[in-house]
């Protein structure tokens, strides 16, 4: 119950939209007349919130689903569509400059509510047609050996989009290594840990990346390293957008 | 095909989602009029209908390939046959039922229109926000990279998307293979599945979501028509400004549409209220439900598979609650039995997923 309340806080956000929501089933209950929008629009809806909120059901579905993704129960709820027809139904049976009032005031009171989608922090401007960081095309594109994979190791910033533009580039860990409590092996990988030291240790990081069979380090330009990689086999192959690329040769075996 | 010029990639997959499946729902036409204005046949609901169609024969294609662990191109050749069957079976049923043009477009006085121009204005501003914008979404580097990788590898989930390498078939995300439908459309044609999700995917999503809410709204509206575009400009700014939390279906629709989770919130799970609507509709004017509605119903139930393994679930619980509400208020037990079937398929991924 406690979990689903929890889950049901986090879905609301500000909490404003689903008052708006509850407020409209209210309505509906009280002055809609039509049977089958009855049913849809509010019987239903109270259901399954009702459901949402059964610890037996949640205990149920926890077990066969995973609870991460209860949440998305809620997604059954037409809070949209509800609030839009409630709106519109309301807006009709008023006349004139009250009516205009209603509307006005309807999408400001939606908008006031709500968070402006656009504003969302991970939204920026797409770099290229396949919406990856301009780096990580160009890198992947430089390390492509004909035929082949390759292994390659990257800053964290550009994990989780290594492999969505190129299948043939090969990491010693991706994007796992990111979400605490996935992968305990991975969030203690010792090669991650010396690759996002602060001052970046050549010869560790240099013997790590060859056990692991990575023929490429990718590390920013402006990193600061103790040592030098040349020394642990690895030399510069080339800089892409403020990335230095290290190769080291004697790995790639056919 | 990959050296094929982008122009002639974007038209191919143009012709892929939109061409295809308006021709496909060309088999609902005695449907698509029912939706229409004046019996005019509706071409939302051919285009949406045909979709759902081709996304349930997808799901039934691609499940048994990926847990054979065969190879990807043989999906492809076996869907592009059928794809390519159900087209032809769309036109000629079509052709047969023709009596007039389609139908989109609500005529009415000049207020209707500046209101529709409002809507569009808003529509297109989302759908320019999708390919100039880019989301950046964790949960991309397992979905995306799945379908890149069944791309160029020919296999299905039996390479770690996040790695690399070999691995055993990954069931229980191949019950719900929505990626490898994206590498379909790559394989076709030509573009790289990386822009097939991040930029064409909202091109199709978006504008799909919004037409199940035209559909809906024509429904809710049937006697107040001059309430349309209102209910439609509503829904779009609530869906603008719907990111109050990182579970809304809005958040899903605009950040995350290519994303088998996303397309079950926005597309499936309306596409299943407008259908559920159609029913209570039909019990109260004490009609009978024709095969087609219970086969598009169906499709649905299959799509929901496709896009989520949840989604079967999810869809079963809201079939059944209706189900239940309907039968109680109108007193007729016996529209449980259709339902109940439609639910079957749904159920069998449900154990799949539960066993594997």
């Amino acid at each position: 119950m406690s979990h689903a309340i929890e889950l049901f806080r986090e879905y609301m956000g500000t909490g404003l939209v689903v008052i708006w929501f509850l407020l409209s089933l209210v309505y509906l209950f009280l002055k809609e007349e039509s049977k089958q929008i009855r049913i849809l629009f509010v019987y239903v809806p109270v259901i399954l919130l009702l459901l949402f909120f059964n610890p037996l059901f949640a205990g149920f579905l926890a077990e066969y689903m995973g609870d991460e993704i209860y949440y998305r129960i809620l997604w059954l709820l037409p809070v949209t569509v509800v609030i839009a027809y409630t709106c519109v139904v309301i807006g009709n049976r008023l006349a004139g400059k009250k009516r205009i009032l209603w509307a006005v005031g309807s999408v400001i009171l939606a908008v006031v509510s709500g968070a402006y989608i656009y504003s969302n922090v991970y939204f920026a401007r797409a770099e290229n047609q396949y919406h990856v960081p301009d780096s990580v095309v160009g890198i992947c594109d430089a390390i492509a050996l004909p035929g082949r994979e390759v292994t390659a190791v990257f800053p964290l910033e550009m994990i989780q989009y290594v492999r969505q533009y190129s299948p043939v580039v090969c990491m010693p860990y991706g994007r796992e290594i990111l979400v605490e409590g996935w992968n305990e092996w991975a969030t203690q990988n010792e090669l991650c840990e010396a690759m996002e030291a602060e001052v970046v240790d050549a010869a560790l990081l240099g013997k790590l990346a060859k056990d692991y069979g990575c023929i490429y380090i990718v590390l920013e330009s402006n990193r600061e390293i103790k040592g030098n990689l040349t020394e642990t086999g690895y030399e510069w192959f080339c800089e892409v957008n403020g990335y230095n690329v290290y190769r080291n040769a004697e790995l790639i075996t056919f | 095909m990959e050296n094929m010029p982008l122009i002639m990639q974007s038209f191919i997959l143009v012709l892929l989602l939109y061409g295809l499946p308006v021709t496909v729902g060309g088999s609902l036409s005695s449907m698509a009029r029912e939706h229409g204005n004046g019996g005019r046949y509706s071409l939302p609901f051919l285009w949406i209908s045909g979709q759902m169609i081709l996304w349930a024969v997808f799901q039934l294609v691609c499940v048994p390939f990926v847990l054979l662990e065969k190879e990807f191109q043989q999906v492809v050749t076996v869907f592009a046959g059928v794809s390519a069957f159900l087209m032809v079976v769309g036109i000629v049923m079509f052709w047969r039922d023709r009596k007039s043009g389609f139908g989109v477009v609500t005529p009415g006085a000049v207020q209707v229109n500046c209101q529709w121009i409002v809507f569009g204005v808003l529509f297109v501003f989302q759908l320019v926000q999708a390919v100039r914008l880019a989301y950046g979404d964790g949960d991309d580097a397992y979905y995306v990279a799945v379908s890149t990788i069944t791309e160029d590898a020919e296999t299905m989930y039996r390479k770690l998307p996040y790695t690399g390498g070999s691995a055993e078939v990954d069931i229980r995300h191949g019950l719900a293979p929505f990626p490898i439908w994206i590498a379909f459309l790559a394989r076709i044609s030509g573009m790289k599945a990386v822009s097939v999700a991040h930029v064409a995917m909202p091109l199709m999503l978006i504008p799909m979501t919004y037409g199940i809410f035209y559909l809906l709204g024509k429904k809710l509206f049937i006697k107040r028509k001059k309430l349309l575009a209102p209910f439609m400009i509503m829904t779009e700014i609530l869906v603008l400004f719907g990111d109050y939390s990182m579970y809304t279906m809005e958040h899903f629709m605009l950040a995350r549409s290519r994303q088998g989770k996303a397309a079950l919130g926005s597309i499936v799970l309306p596409m299943l209220l407008f259908m559920m609507l159609m029913l209570l509709d039909r019990l109260q004017e004490k009609k009978k439900l024709s095969v087609a509605y219970w086969g598009l119903l169906c499709s649905v139930m299959l799509t929901g598979c496709l896009c989520s393994t949840m989604g079967a679930f999810l869809l079963c619980l809201m079939v059944a609650i209706t189900g239940l509400c309907a039968a109680l208020t109108y007193r007729n037990w016996k529209v449980l039995i259709p339902m109940a079937l439609c639910c079957i398929p749904c159920v069998c991924y449900m154990l799949l997923y539960v066993v594997s």
